[in-house]
């Protein structure tokens, strides 16, 4: 079946999910502290996951694209549809720039007017952490991802109906694809200083943007993985053959290595220069958070490491899609593990200032107490990543239904169409 | 490598899928091809020649996991017991800093560890001579063998009329 289409169960159960998620949402706002930290936490979390793996997605068509890959033709419509979720990402990051900027909750330490000016470092960075920078930013730089993705699907599209042999389109996409490379390395790095290394607002490192974002891409490879493979449990994408399961497995493996690489530098350069405003950082996350830090490595290193090393456990489906669900479950744990101790903190620290919360805490001194949804995500933050995953879903799935799941007049899908990577084996399916 | 002549019937083929369709041809026959050599890796041809896979990345995975311990262990003995040293302040058994020596090891083993398996497996080596059957077999044909030493003359023309119907551009006899 080339056309794909929604059904009524498939909607009603999205639908289902993502009330779920919205009663996990209300349940968390009404039971909060008077900043409500906890929902807003949760919203940033969910809203900045789900957001870059639709760049991702984007990001990954370019690459391809312009590294003229062919393997990948037959699953570009995929990417292409995670690129449209795009435009439910910047409403939703919107959302938390209307609550930042509104000061409707103190997540960021640098939106305290007061601080800042008796702070010389959060004064040093106020040219950068301030209210217009985290708009502007936001809008400007979702924006032009919003713009390109738009773009590149019109114009696949469009070969698809208008697409001829001189592959005027192809040509035409391979410009876009090329020019956003470079502005997706910078303005993703940018985006990510603002939304999550400035929780940690005294903190800063150089790899951090690099490290979220192979999260990011590893995320998008893994739920690609698990979508294709329901897809195919449907009829679709027969065309699509344990050859492309297996290019995708070696992404995944090899992504999550690069993931690992990127912490571990991250990690080790921290601890053996021994400054104290930059191992604070670790510091809190192994004595406060040791399930969070740890369990962080073994869900998104030693797990997909020891699954997919193996060249066979990457042409099965059953092994690729566990794997997937724990990488994908690790990478939404490890953006968690990024937001919420530096956001506590924060919320802590403005809480004890504001003299609403019974018990001036010295924040940062004493050891921080077990508390759901900062220590561990709880049932609500589950039910509340259900709930996005669900719209994102939803949003793809109709976006895959507006357009021929095989893209027809592409120039590379015979290439696609032919792919062969197993020397050993013959041609499975 | 052999000490006795080997007496080789084989065909040349121009293209890779007149050699699987020869392969195929000769199971139907059965044909006991001794050796196919190709100048590149060709797909589907290793299942179709019921050649098992190889154990190469198996020996690979453990000379990685010796070159993760050797490493290891050798830094925790000489840091801890032989020698020890404080550095800018940390424990003696500081395992992150073992870290990427350690990383780098496992790479070197597994590495060398594979190039010098392979290379015994094969017979391979420097200052080893290996005598081919045709010196195209490692530019652009595509080869079949079969092992004629002492055969029945009549096994010989059947195995030359197959190898010259099934699409050889060439059939030679060399002893090696």
């Amino acid at each position: 079946m080339d056309q794909f289409t929604i059904t009524s169960k498939q909607r009603n159960v999205l639908f289902g999910f993502m009330g779920l998620g919205l009663l996990c949402m209300i349940i968390t706002f009404l039971g909060d502290d008077m900043f409500h930290t906890r929902f807003w936490t949760n919203f940033l979390h969910n809203s900045v996951f789900f957001t870059g793996i639709a760049f991702m997605g984007l990001f990954t068509i370019a690459a391809f694209t312009t590294a003229m890959a062919g393997w990948y033709t037959l699953i570009k419509r995929i990417w292409e549809a995670y690129s449209m979720f795009l435009i439910p990402g910047l409403i939703l990051m919107g959302i938390v720039v209307i609550s930042v900027v509104g000061h409707l909750n103190h997540l960021y330490h640098w939106t305290d007017a007061e601080a800042v000016a008796n702070d010389t470092i959060l004064n040093g960075k106020s040219g950068f952490l301030n209210s217009g920078w985290y708009a502007g930013g936001t809008a400007v730089i979702v924006g032009l991802w919003v713009f390109f993705a738009w773009k590149m699907r019109s114009i696949s599209l469009d070969e698809d109906k208008n697409g001829t042999t001189a592959y005027t389109h192809h040509k035409q996409y391979r410009i876009w694809a090329a020019a956003f490379l470079p502005i997706a390395g910078f303005s993703s790095a940018a985006v990510i200083w603002q939304w999550i290394m400035s929780l940690d607002a005294h903190w800063y490192s150089t790899l951090f943007a690099w490290y979220a974002g192979a999260s990011w891409f590893v995320s998008s490879i893994a739920l690609t993985i698990i979508l294709i493979t329901y897809l195919k449990s449907k009829g679709y994408l027969e065309k699509v053959t344990q050859e492309h399961l297996h290019d995708l497995g070696k992404f995944l493996f090899a992504f999550s290595i690069f993931w690992t690489y990127l912490w571990f530098s991250q990690y080790m350069l921290i601890w053996y220069g021994n400054v104290g405003e930059e191992t604070v950082y670790f510091q809190q996350r192994q004595e406060d958070y040791p399930v969070l830090f740890y369990g962080n490595l073994l869900l998104n290193f030693i797990a997909p490491f020891f699954v997919l090393m193996r060249n066979d456990t990457k042409r099965k489906y059953g092994t690729m899609v566990f794997a997937s669900i724990v990488v994908l479950f690790g990478h939404w744990w490890d953006f968690f593990q990024m937001i919420k101790p530096g956001a506590r903190i924060t919320a802590m620290e403005a809480m004890a200032h504001h003299g609403g919360d019974h018990g001036a805490h010295e924040a940062g001194h004493s050891a921080m107490e077990f508390a759901m949804g900062y220590s561990l995500p709880g049932l609500l933050e589950i039910g509340t990543m259900l709930g996005f995953l669900a719209l994102f879903l939803f949003v793809v799935l109709n976006q895959l239904a507006k357009a021929p799941l095989v893209p027809k007049n592409d120039p590379y899908l015979e290439e696609s169409l032919h792919h062969h990577v197993e020397l050993h084996g013959d041609d499975g399916h | 490598m052999s000490k006795e002549n080997k007496e080789v019937l084989y065909g040349l083929y121009d293209d890779e899928e007149y050699l699987l369709k020869a392969v195929d041809q000769a199971k139907a026959e059965h044909l006991e091809i001794s050796e196919v050599f190709t100048p590149f890796p060709v797909h589907g041809l290793d299942p179709k020649l019921g050649l098992a896979e190889s154990r190469l990345h198996i020996a690979g995975f453990v000379y990685g996991a010796l070159g993760t311990l050797t490493a290891f262990l050798f830094m925790t003995w000489v840091f801890t017991r032989d020698w020890p040293i404080i550095f800018g302040g940390k424990p003696y058994f500081s395992a992150p800093a073992f870290i990427p020596i350690t990383f780098e090891l496992t790479v070197l083993f597994a590495a060398v560890g594979m190039v010098v398996s392979f290379y015994i497996v094969c017979g391979l080596g420097p200052g080893v001579v290996n005598k081919t059957l045709d010196d195209r077999i490692t530019d652009d044909k595509f080869c079949i063998a079969f092992d004629v030493t002492g055969a029945e003359p009549t096994f010989i023309d059947k195995v030359k009329g197959f190898l010259s119907q099934s699409g050889a551009s060439e059939v030679n006899t060399k002893s090696i």
